[in-house]
């Protein structure tokens, strides 16, 4: 395989993973709008907060109400991180990687990323917003699905992999995040039924909330939340169920290679960062990351997946 | 206009009245309606309005309902579309993706002109081949005297880097795209021969899936030859050349990037013969090799099928600005350890100067007569010629010798007094990069037009056609091509950079 295809099935696969991401945060945390009466026409303004856009969306908007702020996160291509340019990026990598890529899941993501580009705010609300996430979800499964079924099991699907699970550890990690950000602004709202309604809406934007009620139960507590999305091995939006397959992944890439003749090896493949991540994944508990502050342990599992994203580019992107 | 009709008017056909119409040669409705245009020859009626026999079974299109057409035309521009089918246009705004426009209703060749188009293509790329080979090798041709050596040495097309370079089989040219045209007296010619990167392949094989989709029933009981193994008879030529010198070799695509017009095709014949797509970046020479990076390290690279032209393909022999291929690809080649497909320096054979010398060339390197003519053409380097063509020079069509895909070209009866004054002074300065031909009244075909209200209409335009020739051990040849039509009335260049569409191109069988 090409470095450079293995880099565009890479950059695909997180591409779409924090499109897919991103979708849900900004479900979610509608849902949990419309949900509560009384809330304010700007409450989604934490919403940039976590994803580190305040300060661009201030440049290209006057007001911080509801449809800006919609706009700006899900169709505005200024916003380099917004749904419509995740797609668009996913969609250019998809098309340099489209030999090593079944025609059935280009024309869906082709597909995809020509409706994203008809997004617009009138689009969005005309059938209700809620509606329309459900239908990019849908769009989001099909894209799975097919990957699932219609590629080989070869490296290009293992670079695929890596690009999807890590982006997966980095978007969970910032999405409990908005925990320390916005869900607790007063520690008096600990316990409130806004505090439940909150949590709960994290854990539906991981499509999380059921599988984390057939775990614990009904009761939603904070350690319990921590545990699950961070620890849990059997969760696949767990951040140790997504660095469990990443280091799978990685492991598999030199043996996928089936010995090509005249080839000039190039020096062993390493990535520490993931053992590291690894490691402290399967021995970490959620008491002691939250005793050891929650925000610093999140941001320091975030360096983590930075360094092993550069790790895996020098290894593999890049060079000869 | 007389010539249109309005395809609503039409009740739909049934099989009955088809069959019967087919059986008796019986006028059918629409073609009193759709007058074959005067003085031009059309390829499914006859000047009397008759429907030519191979075109049969297709009648039952012309009798669909307006809706049923403009249905099927959103099914293949969306069916486009979304498969990314498009091509990247450059006017104006940076890597615009268009697709290029369908028409439903088939160009039908039936089985005894093709045969004989397939003979004399099969003989012109041979004889092309020959002259390429003589060219960079004995020059026996020159020597002769037959072409003017000054004609050849001055060609931005020679490439001084491979002379005396020795190729597998003797073949230069692998794959030929040969733009043939059928003028008002019913005869192919040659228009214009492409031996550099030909390309348009992959539309003629998504107009037949798409064909496919459309009109199933129709396409099967046409017995239409199939095309589908272009992809593998392809490969198969690469394969051919690179096992003279190789044992296993492997075969890249090296495409200039995501933003090349042609890009989809690179992709798709890459896929469709299961080779790596390759950028320049992907690839290094290193101990007169090539090499593409992979993640296990650098693989060897035998036989490269380059979508570059020689411009670009390595900075240190030729434009040393290029950034889209590989340096010391030609120390490469010469030292024998990569075949590049087509080699370098073909396009001195479809050097518009020298495709007026084609005949003579067939003749020379086969000993036989030319099976396809060519359209006359007039060298404007002599200066006899070059008076009596500026005298007239609304009545030529003035090509520069060496651009391809339509650019440059002016057509004299349809150039305003300011561009033939241009283009006078243009020729005057530099007379050998200009040619004159006369104007070649290509065929027209019955094609479904949207008008500036949306609506369809049935009315004639001019189209051409590119097959592909391929030579490996042996030549194989696409059966038919790409069927290009000018989308606007009355407009003679087809090239999908100049706005043109397509059909699919049906070869009809021995039996039918």
């Amino acid at each position: 395989m090409l470095r450079r295809i293995a880099g565009n099935l890479f950059w695909l696969a997180r591409y779409l993973e924090r499109a897919e991401w991103r979708a849900r945060l900004v479900d979610a945390n509608y849902r949990l709008l419309v949900e509560n009466p009384g809330s304010r026409k700007d409450e989604l303004w934490p919403l940039l907060t976590v994803t580190g856009e305040w300060e661009l969306f201030c440049e290209d908007y006057d007001t911080a109400d509801e449809r800006s702020i919609l706009a700006f996160l899900t169709f505005d291509r200024r916003n380099r991180s917004s749904i419509a340019s995740c797609l668009e990026y996913a969609r250019a990598n998809c098309r340099a990687a489209r030999n090593r890529i079944s025609s059935e899941l280009w024309l869906e993501i082709n597909t995809l990323h020509l409706e994203a580009r008809r997004w617009n705010s009138d689009l969005l609300l005309s059938h209700g917003l809620m509606a329309f996430f459900a239908e990019l979800r849908q769009h989001f499964y099909r894209i799975s699905g097919l990957i699932e079924n219609t590629l080989p099991r070869d490296l290009g699907y293992d670079f695929l992999s890596l690009g999807k699970w890590l982006e997966a550890a980095e978007n969970v990690t910032r999405l409990l995040d908005t925990r320390y950000h916005f869900l607790l602004p007063h520690p008096r709202d600990i316990g409130s039924p806004l505090d439940f309604a909150q949590w709960t809406a994290l854990l539906r934007s991981a499509s999380a909330l059921e599988s984390y009620r057939n775990t614990y139960g009904n009761q939603i507590a904070i350690e319990r939340v921590v545990e699950f999305m961070l620890f849990n091995p059997t969760f696949p939006r767990a951040a140790r169920f997504c660095i469990d397959h990443l280091q799978s992944a990685l492991k598999r890439t030199p043996g996928a290679w089936n010995g090509e003749t005249e080839i000039i090896k190039s020096a062993a493949v390493d990535v520490p960062a993931a053992d590291n991540l690894f490691n402290k994944l399967r021995s970490g508990t959620a008491a002691a990351a939250i005793a050891g502050g929650l925000h610093e342990y999140l941001l320091e599992i975030q360096n983590d997946c930075a360094a092993i994203g550069d790790q895996i580019s020098a290894a593999f992107f890049t060079g000869e | 206009m007389h010539s249109q009709i309005d395809v609503e008017s039409y009740a739909p056909a049934t099989a009955a009245s088809v069959r019967n119409a087919s059986a008796t040669g019986t006028k059918l409705p629409f073609s009193q309606a759709y007058l074959p245009p005067p003085g031009l020859y059309d390829e499914m009626f006859t000047s009397t309005g008759e429907v030519r026999p191979h075109y049969a079974p297709i009648l039952p299109l012309l009798r669909m309902r307006h809706d049923e057409l403009d249905e099927m035309r959103i099914t293949a521009e969306r069916s486009l579309l979304h498969q990314g089918v498009t091509f990247n246009v450059y006017n104006g705004h940076a890597g615009i993706e268009r697709i290029f426009p369908f028409d439903v209703i088939p160009r039908i060749i039936d089985y005894q002109t093709w045969s004989r188009l397939e003979a004399g293509l099969i003989q012109r790329v041979k004889a092309l081949n020959a002259f390429v080979a003589d060219v960079y090798g004995q020059g026996n041709i020159l020597k002769d005297g037959l072409i003017p050596r000054d004609l050849i040495l001055e060609s931005a097309q020679y490439r001084r880097a491979v002379v005396g370079l020795k190729v597998p089989l003797d073949i230069f040219i692998t794959i030929a795209g040969i733009d043939l045209v059928r003028g008002d007296d019913g005869n192919f010619r040659v228009l214009e021969d492409n031996v550099r990167t030909p390309s348009g392949v992959s539309y003629a094989l998504e107009n037949r899936a798409i064909t496919a989709q459309l009109i199933p029933e129709v396409l099967r009981a046409s017995g239409v030859r199939p095309i589908e193994s272009y992809p593998a008879d392809l490969l198969a030529c690469l394969t051919e050349l690179g096992s003279e010198r190789f044992s296993d070799p492997t075969v890249a695509l090296l495409t200039p990037g995501p933003f090349n017009s042609a890009f989809f095709e690179h992709v798709f014949l890459s896929q469709q013969m299961g080779i790596e797509l390759v950028e320049g970046q992907d690839l290094v020479c290193k101990d007169h090799k090539l090499w593409m990076k992979t993640v296990h390290g650098l693989r060897r690279v035998h036989v490269l099928y380059r979508r570059i032209d020689d411009d670009f393909l390595d900075p240190v022999v030729f434009r040393a600005d290029s950034l889209l291929g590989v340096a010391g690809l030609t120390a490469a080649l010469r030292a024998g350890n990569v075949i590049v497909a087509n080699a370098i320096g073909t396009g001195i054979a479809d050097d518009k100067a020298v495709y007026a010398y084609t005949p003579d060339m067939i003749r020379y390197y086969l000993g036989e007569q030319p099976i396809l003519p060519i359209v006359d053409t007039f060298l404007l380097r002599h200066r006899e010629v070059r008076e009596k063509v500026l005298r007239d020079l609304d009545q030529y069509v003035i090509k520069p010798t060496d651009a391809s895909g339509g650019y440059g070209v002016v057509i004299g009866p349809h150039a305003t007094e300011r561009q033939l004054a241009e283009l006078r002074s243009h020729i005057e300065r530099e007379p050998h990069r200009y040619i004159a031909q006369l104007p070649v009244k290509l065929s027209v075909h019955p094609t479904f037009v949207s008008g500036a209200d949306g609506k369809l209409s049935l009315t004639h335009r001019h189209i051409d056609l590119r097959p592909f020739v391929l030579f490996g051990q042996r030549p194989r040849v696409l059966a038919g091509g790409l069927t290009r039509v000018a989308m606007r009335e009355g407009v003679l260049i087809v090239n999908s950079s100049q706005g043109g569409g397509s059909k699919d191109t049906w070869v009809l069988g021995p039996s039918c």
